[in-house]
């Protein structure tokens, strides 16, 4: 087993996360004028206790760090420190210093003390250092009848009745205890060697020790010894089981008959128990404290209730032996694994809990995985009913209908397990915000709303970067400097905002400044400059705007320390793509300009086209969809022998056979009449792929293919239809890319023949 | 059988981590039957059903605060005469003067120790 201090140690870490977020909150709350008098408290008490399980590992420089942010903190919270923007300033950007402080810690890495030094520095001129009293006069009152300073005093009256305990007895009589069946039994039970050699297992005896009521069971390792000297087929761990329940000592021999005479075995009322033990523990070794009752409360049904957290089951640290292992999973052992965490969604309380249960993430990706199975499988069972001529208002069809239902409403749930509200992301672009503010020296207030906001797990990670980026551009080019927005009768505080919220089945996200809008004139002269457009060209508005995501674009004018790093919204517009997402531009001149995000719920579904191609079945992602149509005999010119295009209003795009590209037959020598599909691609383009027909529009449950395929180019996974048919997920993107790389390849291959 | 053996103790702290600490010292010590709680009115409500002979609780937590607690304790009746031991970040005079008037056993300075946190709980309990 782990060590246990390393595994607490894991779990501080974690927890700080949970604090740090915790105190994000608290400060976000305290800018947006929206705290109460407690909200100080929870970013006192957050950094508090990140400061104290420091203390605790040992870890000092944290520890010191946290101290100057705490003192600072309980300034304010006691009323010595007012809060401004300034200084609000200053605690945010203390709290990332934190945050940096606990993850270098976390992955031992060392840290810029620079800028620590620096806000170290103005935070001690703020709060101060506390000088700390030390309180050596304390005398530790031990537990005996009379306790001292209590009852004499008059002002707390509700205590007087404590001078008149007689004992530390908890108020109880362990005789009636006894006397009835109900109630605790301590259990002692310690196998045989030869309880093992015949096959039993004690872990089953436990559980069914727990059927009867509840138990709480302590493994006595004293007898295990180190690993060199185990004897693997000796019995060395006995366990002491305090059962609750209302049941008789028949009952419970009951569950040791078939281990009779292979283990030793008592059975006694806990009552009787801690009766002996105290008769036998005798006065001289316990001059202060009179124990009769340890674990017992007979006047309830329920004693010992259970604890939230699991039992100190004592582990061996040998492996030797399956059953304690079997047991005692390391994790139930000394790690408080399931706790009440912080609240991480819905409210903006930061001090409501909730439980909260840590789930490997592979369990639950195969529970979306089976319900992936059922949806289909549901399907399917709805397509044969329908082919078998049912009616539909048979009992058959309506129960059918509810399982529908039934099915659908699992698969939201499953869902929602995997998906994490936004919050976490927002928070770290308030920290970009901070960040990219101070380098280009304007003044920035980051605006969030509906943090709660869910979306799948996978999404929220893959978001970061381009969000990161769009947040950098929005205070970098989006917002005007200070004076020109004095100049144009704004705040001299830019505004940045982030919003996430749910909109026909998808999520969108849009990222907003009160800047001065796009500058179409310059954009427009950008693009010709670059020969992204022609001279000539007319184009709207949008169109414009729409430029920002070509390749190769970047409208800064000048080359500032946080942008011009080489990646350009068509980037940002390719990871978006590649989730399933499409991204927007409105610009309003003077006013502002907002990019909208909008994002799939989950990457398990798809809504997909499913088409037919020479008797395949294929399905293709909506989202790259842009336009169906029927071909005639005018649209399509010819190029060269194998190149064809396809005329669509004033544009020639590319004609590529579906068929052809995926080597089920021979180009056809003419299009006419043939359904195309136009996909769009991240700059723009257009390509149009030939079908034979389209089949339905629907949503596909997505079975991954890598695992077993690895990449084929041009599919990107497949789904099983209704009719249990497997069809693949196309990626035209991909496709398409390949395909264009093929024409070249033998385009080359036939000059160096003809050469 | 030694006090150790017999002793039960509730840990009360809201901070996961600061449980596992306390837990993982008085297991060094030998004192196993300990139970826990993340806050002072769960606390409370287990110590109704439950009781034990020493409350180790934290002090800053978010609601109840250790001493509110303490106060909450020696209130009940079947409650005021656990010993109480407060772990504190901060020893400042008015929590432990608040303390002494509350009742409180004894106090530990975070951080500690086990071998404090262990003179600490001998102090009230005796040789363990």
């Amino acid at each position: 087993m782990a060590d246990p201090m390393e595994e607490i140690r894991a779990s501080f870490f974690i927890e700080c996360e949970e604090l740090l977020e915790a105190m994000q909150d608290g400060l976000q709350m305290l800018e947006d004028g929206a705290a109460d008098g407690e909200t100080i408290n929870v970013v006192f008490r957050a950094v508090h206790s990140i400061k104290g399980g420091a203390g605790a590992f040992g870890l000092d420089a944290l520890v010191a760090f946290a101290h100057t942010f705490e003192t600072a903190l309980d300034g304010v919270r006691s009323g010595r420190i007012d809060v401004d923007g300034d200084r609000l300033k200053l605690f945010f950007r203390c709290g990332d210093l934190l945050a940096d402080h606990v993850r270098a810690t976390r992955d031992g890495e060392t840290l810029e003390t620079a800028a620590h030094e620096q806000v170290v520095e103005a935070l001690e001129a703020l709060g101060g250092d506390l000088e700390e009293e030390e309180i050596g006069d304390f005398q530790p009152m031990a537990m005996s009848l009379d306790l001292p300073g209590l009852g004499s005093d008059g002002d707390l009256p509700d205590l007087g009745s404590l001078g008149g305990l007689p004992d530390l007895d908890f108020g109880m009589d362990f005789g009636e205890g006894g006397a009835t069946a109900s109630g605790a039994w301590l259990i002692r039970f310690a196998p045989k060697d030869e309880l093992y050699s015949t096959g039993n297992e004690p872990l089953y005896l436990l559980r069914a020790l727990a059927d009867l009521g509840e138990v709480e069971v302590t493994a006595d390792t004293d007898r295990v010894p180190d690993l060199d000297a185990l004897d693997p087929a000796a019995a060395c761990i006995s366990w002491t089981i305090l059962l609750t329940a209302d049941t008789d000592e028949a009952t419970i021999r009951e569950v040791f008959d078939f281990v009779d005479g292979l283990c030793e075995l008592s059975i006694k009322t806990a009552a009787d128990d801690a009766q002996s033990n105290a008769d036998a523990l005798g006065e001289a070794d316990l001059p202060l404290l009179d124990l009769p009752v340890a674990e017992v409360e007979p006047e309830h049904d329920a004693p010992a209730a259970p604890t939230p957290e699991p039992e100190p089951v004592a582990v061996p640290e040998s492996v030797a032996v399956p059953v304690a292992v079997a047991l005692a999973p390391p994790s139930t052992a000394t790690r408080p694994a399931l706790t009440a965490a912080p609240s991480a969604a819905s409210d903006r309380k930061p001090t409501a809990p909730h439980a909260t249960v840590r789930v490997d993430l592979e369990r639950i990706d195969r529970l979306v995985n089976l319900v992936g199975e059922l949806v289909i499988n549901q399907a399917m069972l709805s397509q044969s009913v329908r082919e078998a001529g049912v009616p539909q208002t048979s009992p058959a069809s309506s129960r059918l209908d509810e399982f529908l239902q039934l099915t659908r409403d699992i698969q939201e749930c499953v869902m929602m397990i995997r998906a994490q509200p936004v919050k976490s992301l927002f928070q770290r672009m308030g920290r970009i915000v901070r960040e990219a503010a101070a380098a280009v020296g304007k003044d920035v207030r980051l605006h969030t709303d509906g943090e709660a906001t869910e979306i799948d797990k996978t999404v929220v990670e893959l978001l970061a970067e381009p969000l990161m980026h769009m947040i950098r551009n929005a205070v970098d080019h989006g917002l005007e400097k200070t004076e020109a927005r004095i100049a144009a009768g704004k705040s001299p505080e830019g505004l940045v905002t982030l919003s996430a919220g749910h909109r026909s089945g998808r999520v969108v996200i849009e990222i907003g400044d009160d800047g001065a809008g796009i500058n179409r004139a310059r954009v427009l002269k950008k693009a010709i400059e670059k020969k992204l457009i022609p001279a000539d060209a007319q184009l709207t508005e949008s169109e414009i705007d729409n430029l920002l995501f070509m390749p190769g674009f970047s409208t800064a004018a000048e080359v500032t320390s946080i942008s011009g790093r080489g990646v350009g919204m068509d980037v940002v517009r390719t990871a978006i793509v590649s989730l399933g997402g499409r991204i927007s531009i409105t610009s309003r001149e003077g006013a502002g300009t907002t990019f909208s995000i909008s994002l799939p719920l989950t990457l398990a579904v798809l809504d997909g086209m499913v088409v037919r191609v020479e008797e395949e079945t294929l399905v293709i992602p909506l989202a790259a969809i842009v336009e169906t149509l029927t071909l005639n005999s005018t649209d399509v010119r010819t190029l060269g022998p194998e190149t064809q295009v396809v005329r669509v209003r004033d544009a020639f795009l590319p004609l590529l056979d579906l068929g052809t590209e995926l080597g089920y037959r021979t180009p056809r020598g003419d299009y006419s009449g043939a359904i195309v599909l136009l996909i769009t691609q991240e700059d723009n383009s257009r390509t149009a792929l030939v079908v034979d027909a389209i089949e339905d529009q629907r949503q596909v449950v997505i079975k991954g293919l890598h695992d077993s395929y690895g990449h084929v180019p041009g599919v990107a996974a497949a789904t099983i239809l209704g009719d249990g048919q497997i069809a693949l997920i196309l990626d035209p993107i991909d496709l398409i890319a390949n395909a264009s790389g093929r024409s070249r390849i033998s385009t080359r291959a036939e000059l160096a023949l003809a050469g | 059988m030694a006090l150790r053996d017999q002793l039960r103790i509730m840990v009360v702290d809201d901070m996961s981590t600061s449980r596992g600490l306390i837990t993982q010292a008085l297991d060094s010590m030998g004192i196993r039957n300990v139970v826990t709680a993340a806050d002072g009115p769960s606390a409370l409500k287990t110590l109704e059903k439950s009781p034990v002979h020493l409350v180790i609780s934290d002090f800053n937590m978010p609601g109840m605060n250790g001493l509110q607690l303490l106060h909450a304790l020696r209130s009940g009746a079947k409650t005021a005469r656990v010993g109480f031991l407060l772990i504190t970040g901060r020893a400042d005079r008015e929590i432990i003067d608040t303390g002494r008037k509350l009742g409180m056993n004894n106090f530990v300075k975070k951080p500690f120790e086990a071998a404090g946190l262990r003179s600490a709980i001998e102090a009230i309990v005796g040789r363990l």
